[in-house]
């Protein structure tokens, strides 16, 4: 289904779901930094920058409670969360390269276990992305095979049109739903063009050549040249839509606490440490090693996929200037 | 108009350096330089280690030399090999962490070929590598920096640093917490902390952050709640703002790196502030093994004893 919406209606329409105690979750502005946050009023929705982090917080919080326990003599009282609670949710304004990640952790998240803390936020979720205008040079969706228009993961697609407005197509009975749910809003596709999209300036990457070389060089020199300089924090993970490893932790006392999942990062040197005291991660350059293999060997070997939907955030925002674009594009130089 | 910061010598500065660490690594005066490399991204680079004298051509000094290079010279960081002495690109800030090193015994400065960088300054983000430098985008640490010019260091490049008078707004946005209420000063920090993320990308890239077991990553028992969330975040950066009292000298690197943007270097700036107010101490100009927090002296401030 193909509609348009002023932008007028647009406001109208957050404001309306904002009103009917949807929530909704957009780009905002928080504490000077623009993150995909609930939104009190649609005016607060800053559509131009890209988050500082990625919209899997939506379904992936940074954190959350799984349970609580508290101890009385001998009895110990368990108290579950209860899914059931998660809100209806509108994910809105979201980047192609976000949304694109979204289907990836689905994979993860359905599969050997059914992680329900995830999948009932997904199943509460309306997607809804935002064609990309702009890039930088840390930009590289299209080097790794989707583009500033992909539409994958998105329930709903915003175009942004000349003149004002958005094209809206619809990919799911989600994204019906929603337009359904509020048609006076929505009008007749118009004529108007769209916005010429981002153009990303990282040449498209052979992802075969890049697997097949690190299929066969788990050992290999060159990890030392690209990560001895990591320090081994976990900016890179923690900002990326797709990286999804988490810790689990009880948090109180002994007599009253809390379990709790949070976000974890293969960069940190506690990520692999055994309770022997062996790491078989001892060194900076083999925890970066699993960070490469994993984006583009492991999980392509398990869901025929790439972790990685290029967003340029772990490049933009490392340390010591790691840029991943750059190294996937040395390997797929290598001879294999 | 934005006044635009001069970096003209950069370039010559980068000659420099190149033709003396390929002379100290031709003539195996040292088995490895720490610099800065250019990067993929226009405008960027990144640290990088050499050991061959031909890789010398690869260093450079431009604005987005930002690091704090003194930090792969810790303990904590064991992937730089440590045969014999090393060669590291130093701006007089990065210096005084290494002087801060030396004093606590994790350093011993025969071992180390300073390779000084004349500095006008660097960017305070390199986000966007390419920007020009001028006092918008120029870091914060670098508007109030007494250091521009390296001392003590075994090679400095002739050039003169230029560094404009501009005006200093860490002290000026310490004179503004100061100035608030405590209730609102305490307003501000939870909004700061709450941002959050647990990466510790502050301390990864802290030069004094060497411990090789944070208390803060123990769990039996747990000092400090691991999880990001208000509680703990906030006791982990007021332990880590007591634990660089006296030992930080505003490298700054834990403020840039921080994806959340958490204006971290105030915290360690309010604290030198008290240091130098109460014991007239500022950690990185010479190598003293005992700061003000470690040792007593009866001329100490006890007015807090009551």
């Amino acid at each position: 289904m193909q509609k348009y919406i002023s932008q007028q209606n647009f406001t109208a329409l957050l404001d309306a779901l904002i009103k009917q105690g949807t929530r909704v979750v957009a780009p905002k502005l928080n504490a000077g930094t623009v993150l995909y946050e609930p939104l009190a009023a649609a005016g607060e929705m800053v559509a131009d920058q890209l988050p500082r982090r990625s919209g899997k917080e939506a379904f992936f919080p940074l954190c959350e409670e799984i349970m609580s326990y508290e101890k009385t003599g001998q009895q110990v009282a368990l108290t579950d969360i209860d899914p059931a609670r998660f809100p209806e949710t509108v994910l809105i304004g979201v980047r192609p390269c976000d949304a694109a990640a979204i289907p990836v952790l689905d994979a993860v998240f359905s599969w050997d276990y059914k992680d329900e803390f995830f999948l009932e936020r997904r199943r509460k979720t309306t997607v809804v992305g935002l064609a990309c205008t702009t890039a930088d040079d840390a930009c590289f969706c299209t080097a790794v095979g989707i583009s500033p228009a992909e539409t994958r993961g998105s329930d709903l697609f915003l175009s942004p049109l000349v003149g004002g407005g958005y094209r809206c197509e619809s990919y799911s009975d989600k994204g019906e739903a929603l337009i359904n749910s509020h048609s006076a809003l929505f009008a007749e596709p118009s004529g108007a063009e769209a916005l010429p999209l981002a153009e990303p300036q990282t040449e498209k990457f052979d992802l075969k050549k890049v697997k097949a070389w690190l299929d066969e060089h788990f050992e290999d020199p060159a990890w030392d040249s690209i990560a001895t300089r990591c320090v081994g924090c976990g900016a890179c993970a923690f900002v990326c839509p797709a990286c999804h490893c988490f810790d689990i932790v009880d948090e109180g006392t002994e007599k009253k606490g809390k379990r709790r999942k949070s976000w974890d990062a293969c960069g940190f040197w506690k990520f692999t440490h055994h309770a022997s005291g062996h790491n078989p991660r001892d060194q900076q350059p083999k925890r970066y090693r699993n960070r490469i293999m994993h984006k583009f060997k492991y999980y392509d070997d398990k869901f025929g996929q790439t972790l990685c939907t290029g967003c340029g955030r772990c490049i933009r925002l490392c340390p010591v200037g790691i840029d991943i674009a750059a190294i996937v594009e040395e390997i797929s130089k290598k001879e294999v | 108009m934005t006044q635009s910061i001069d970096t003209s010598s950069y370039s010559a500065i980068t000659e420099a350096i190149q033709a003396e660490a390929q002379r100290v690594l031709g003539d195996g005066t040292v088995t490895a330089v720490i610099g800065y490399a250019a990067a993929r991204r226009k405008g960027s680079a990144q640290p990088i280690v050499i050991s061959q004298a031909d890789d010398a051509a690869r260093l450079i000094f431009t604005p987005a030399c930002v690091n704090n290079l003194a930090v792969y010279l810790t303990k904590a960081k064991k992937e730089i090999p440590r045969n014999g002495r090393i060669g590291i690109v130093v701006k007089g800030c990065d210096l005084k962490a290494l002087v801060g090193l030396m004093g606590e015994s994790q350093l011993k400065r025969e071992n180390l070929y300073l390779i000084g960088i004349p500095c006008s300054g660097v960017l305070a983000s390199t986000i966007q590598p390419d920007t020009e430098l001028t006092a918008d985008t120029l870091a914060s640490k670098c508007r109030e920096c007494d250091a521009h010019q390296p001392t003590g260091c075994d090679f400095v490049p002739p050039q003169l640093p230029v560094a404009p008078e501009l005006e200093k707004k860490y002290q000026a946005e310490i004179s503004r917490l100061e100035a608030l209420t405590p209730a609102e000063r305490w307003a501000y920090w939870k909004e700061q902390f709450a941002k959050c993320i647990k990466c510790y990308a502050c301390r990864q890239v802290c030069p004094f952050c060497f411990c090789e077991q944070c208390l803060c990553d123990r769990n039996k028992p747990q000092m400090v709640e691991t999880t990001p969330r208000p509680a703990g975040n906030t006791a982990w950066h007021i332990v880590r703002a007591m634990h660089l009292a006296g030992r930080c000298a505003g490298c700054a690197e834990c403020e840039r790196v921080c994806p959340m943007d958490i204006p971290l270097n105030l915290l360690n700036r309010k604290m030198a502030k008290e240091l130098k107010e109460l014991f007239d101490y500022e950690a990185g100009f010479e190598v003293n093994d005992k700061g003000p927090l470690t040792m007593f002296t009866e001329k100490d401030d006890q007015s807090f004893i009551k």
